[in-house]
């Protein structure tokens, strides 16, 4: 442990330790602050950047997930050629800051990528995500090409079992997905496991073959090591590529956890749908990818 | 009007100064042309286009020396006769085949295009860190027929260029033809200088259209390209460009030949101003109906005023614009239309809109653009995912940009897409991300393009509405 991490890991707890004062939180919380970092952190209130700062104390700093030297893929949504304000990708100041964090914690390269629905140069430009994550220090690259795809076998998938995969994500060490929160005509909700589509080559296959399933199925692959599941601009109804900004509910929200499950089942309650009645999230907590049963698990709820 | 479009800006400026493009988008201008011509003759000829361009450097790389003086072969007058009269009975597949500009275009996006393409390609493709300045670049748009038929066009023209200069622009060309109607003695010209003449013949060697005579001294303008090789070539000053000199007469052959310019240029106006009834445009072929690009307003002024020369097909980003052989019928070959199975056009953009130099597609806001319904969506139930295999889909609805195809409750958990054909732009993405086959999602072409409601009354901002209570 260094000394930024030790620093870290101290406001980590003090943190804990005030949110154990809060009443309210008194019992939901006695059994986390006790055993260090939590399973899953929700945090609510500020802008994106800051509640990653503080959502990420609380699951034990970025130290915990990324060493010196390690290369990192952190997969946002970057699905469409639209501008921020419509929610249908990533906030990029939250990638941006999340490259950052990686970089600090001695990461020796950060991708940026997402197999784009609309065409990957206008999305990645007009998300905003492409400068912001350059800015940041990412190596932002294409992914529209099939020959960066290999063909995995899933272990475990009950449909698909095997897919054709973004090669930097089985190569890198380190695995930090990002989606962001939004309706969906097909899935109802997009969130963590649906975003892992996006690191997909033939996505038709999944659509034909049984949708829910197939996202299930690919939670097995590589497990990501941390989801961070951006909440702030939540895309309403006309999902997932929206029609206009009336589609968007402003909730400042985010939910980080290195159960993908438990990230989905926290996100759909905060979009007001009870995890159980999506499909996908049942099916993947069939399949042992993680748990849709929030009470069990050790929660830090962050409010700014 | 040209500032935006990065690497296009040279090709959209050669675009704009083109005779055919230039009398489809404005008619009259083709009095224009003609007034410049009957000032300085066939300049355009190695100014301005690019097939004599292209021509002109084939020859250059071999320098061959040239046969001299040749007449006029009456041929060229046939040519220019029967594209006027294919133009007049409402097809412009004969003249798409031999406008230069309309050649040259389809020789950039079928020939020049992939090859660039396919060199960064395989630099790309040399193993090390990904990097998207030497980024694979998708597919160049060629299209089977369109392909074959430019290659061989510009193998048989690039043999000709190279052993014989440029009798292309001497006996085929309709546009050539056209402005030498009215270059018999145009006020500018190439003229020998008798004294000065030795007769060492260097100049006839050069000359690619043969159209000079140091024997006779003579230069028939209405076949000089004003390439100005015959210049380069002689070494005692005998030629020079300028006006005529003494008693250089206009003559009688000028007068006639100018007259029936005239009359050509009139047809041609006329031509064009009659286009405007649906009347005369080629019908399209049977089957579903090709999907004209946005701006184009109906197939019918798209049919009469597409040239074919690829511009909108280089423009396109999706690279789903592409030549067509029958999809307009015989009258319309190589005028391209939008084709699904390769991507869908892209909701924010208008790219072909600014690409046209005829005016088949119009400029139009991007606003307008958006609403713009150029085709519409079918959706066929029997063959939908969720019908048939009884799970969930929504790739459709998934794509829409505007939500016509929107999904709503189907039994238990699943639903369905339904299409509002009032919100319907007919861009095609619901049809390509559809992962049924047959296609569930099928998008065919309006004849007259529509505009769509707007799927809300007045533009709002998102609602604020902070999450109060964590719920769990």
């Amino acid at each position: 442990m260094n000394r930024r991490e030790f620093l870290k890991r101290s406001l980590a707890l003090a943190v804990g330790a005030g949110a154990l004062a809060l009443p309210g939180n008194l019992g939901k919380n006695l059994g986390a602050a006790a055993a260090g970092p939590v399973d899953l952190a929700a945090v609510k209130g500020g802008e994106a950047p800051e509640m990653f700062d503080r959502g990420i104390s609380a699951l034990g700093g970025i130290g915990r997930f990324v060493s010196k030297g390690q290369t990192v893929v952190v997969k946002p949504n970057i699905a469409w050629d639209v501008e921020e304000a419509l929610g249908a990708n990533t906030n990029p100041a939250l990638v941006a800051r999340i490259v950052k964090r990686c970089l600090e914690a001695g990461a020796s390269k950060v991708y940026v990528f997402d197999h784009t629905c609309d065409l990957w140069k206008r999305s990645y430009a007009r998300s905003g995500i492409e400068e912001a994550a350059s800015r940041a220090g990412a190596t932002v690259v294409p992914a529209d090409q099939g020959n960066a795809y290999r063909k995995e076998t899933i272990r475990g998938a009950r449909t698909l079992k095997e897919t054709r995969v973004h090669e930097l994500v089985m190569k890198s060490d380190v695995f930090i997905n990002v989606p962001v929160l939004k309706s969906h005509g097909g899935a109802g909700l997009t969130m963590a496991m649906k975003n892992l589509m996006g690191i997909v080559w033939d996505r038709g296959e999944m659509h034909s073959r049984g949708l829910h399933q197939c996202i299930a199925d690919l939670s097995l692959l590589r497990k990501p090591d941390l989801n961070v599941v951006d909440a702030y601009r939540v895309m309403v109804r006309s999902g997932p590529r929206g029609t206009s900004a009336r589609d968007v509910a402003v909730r400042k929200a985010q939910v980080l956890s290195t159960d993908i499950v438990a990230a989905d089942a926290a996100s759909a309650k905060i979009f007001g749908t009870e995890p159980g009645a999506v499909e996908y999230i049942r099916q993947a907590t069939e399949l042992k990818a993680g748990t849709m049963d929030l009470d069990r698990l050790r929660i830090e709820r962050i409010s700014l | 009007m040209l500032r935006g479009h990065g690497w296009h800006a040279p090709w959209m400026f050669a675009a704009r100064v083109q005779v055919f493009p230039a009398l489809l988008r404005w008619g009259v201008t083709i009095l224009l042309f003609a007034g410049m011509a009957l000032l300085a003759g066939r300049f355009y000829c190695s100014l301005l286009c690019p097939l004599g361009l292209f021509q002109e450097a084939v020859h250059g790389l071999g320098r061959r020396k040239l046969p001299g003086y040749r007449r006029g072969t009456p041929l060229r007058y046939l040519v220019l006769a029967a594209v006027i009269l294919s133009m007049a009975a409402g097809s412009l597949a004969l003249f798409n085949l031999l406008d230069p500009f309309a050649v040259f275009g389809r020789g950039s996006t079928q020939i020049l295009k992939p090859l660039l393409v396919s060199a960064n390609n395989l630099l790309a493709s040399i193993p090390g860190e990904p990097s998207r300045i030497l980024h694979h670049l998708p597919a160049a748009p060629v299209a089977g027929t369109a392909f074959f038929s430019t290659a061989l066009f510009f193998c048989a023209l690039g043999a000709w260029a190279f052993l014989r200069g440029r009798p292309f622009c001497d006996a085929l060309c309709p546009v050539g033809t056209f402005l030498g109607l009215f270059s018999s003695s145009p006020l500018v010209s190439v003229r020998f200088d008798a004294d000065a003449c030795i007769g060492c013949r260097q100049c006839d060697q050069a000359c690619p259209t043969c159209c000079l005579s140091s024997r006779d001294l003579r230069v028939e303008h209405d076949r000089c390209v004003l390439c100005l090789s015959c210049l380069d070539a002689c070494r005692t000053g005998a030629l020079r460009l300028g006006t005529p000199k003494g008693n250089e007469a206009l003559q009688r052959r000028g007068l006639i030949r100018t007259a029936f310019g005239a009359a050509a240029a009139l047809a041609l106006s006329g031509i064009r101003n009659r286009w405007n009834s649906p009347a005369l445009s080629g019908a399209s072929a049977p089957g579903p109906a090709p999907v004209s690009p946005p701006g184009s307003f109906s197939h019918d002024n798209f049919t009469s005023r597409c040239i074919a020369c690829s511009s909108c097909v280089n423009a396109c980003p999706a690279g789903i614009i592409r030549p067509a052989l029958s999809a307009w019928g015989f009258a319309g070959l190589f005028q391209p239309r939008l084709d699904y199975r390769f991507g869908y056009c892209q909701y924010e953009c208008k790219a072909c809109t600014e690409a046209c130099p005829t005016g088949a597609i119009e400029p139009m806001s991007l606003e307008a653009k958006r609403r713009s319904q150029i085709g519409r969506a079918r959706f066929e139930k029997q063959a939908c995912i969720v019908v048939k295999n009884g799970t969930a889909c929504g790739a459709c609805a998934e794509h829409c940009p505007t939500q016509a195809a929107h999904m709503v409750p189907y039994g238990g958990s699943l639903s369905i897409p339904q299409v509002d054909t009032s919100l319907c732009i007919g861009c095609g993405a619901c049809q390509y991300a559809c992962p049924a086959l047959p296609k569930a999602m099928t998008v065919s072409g309006l004849r007259y393009h529509g505009t769509a409601r707007r799927p809300w009354e007045a533009e709002e901002g998102p609602v604020v509405d902070p999450l109060e209570e964590f719920p769990f």
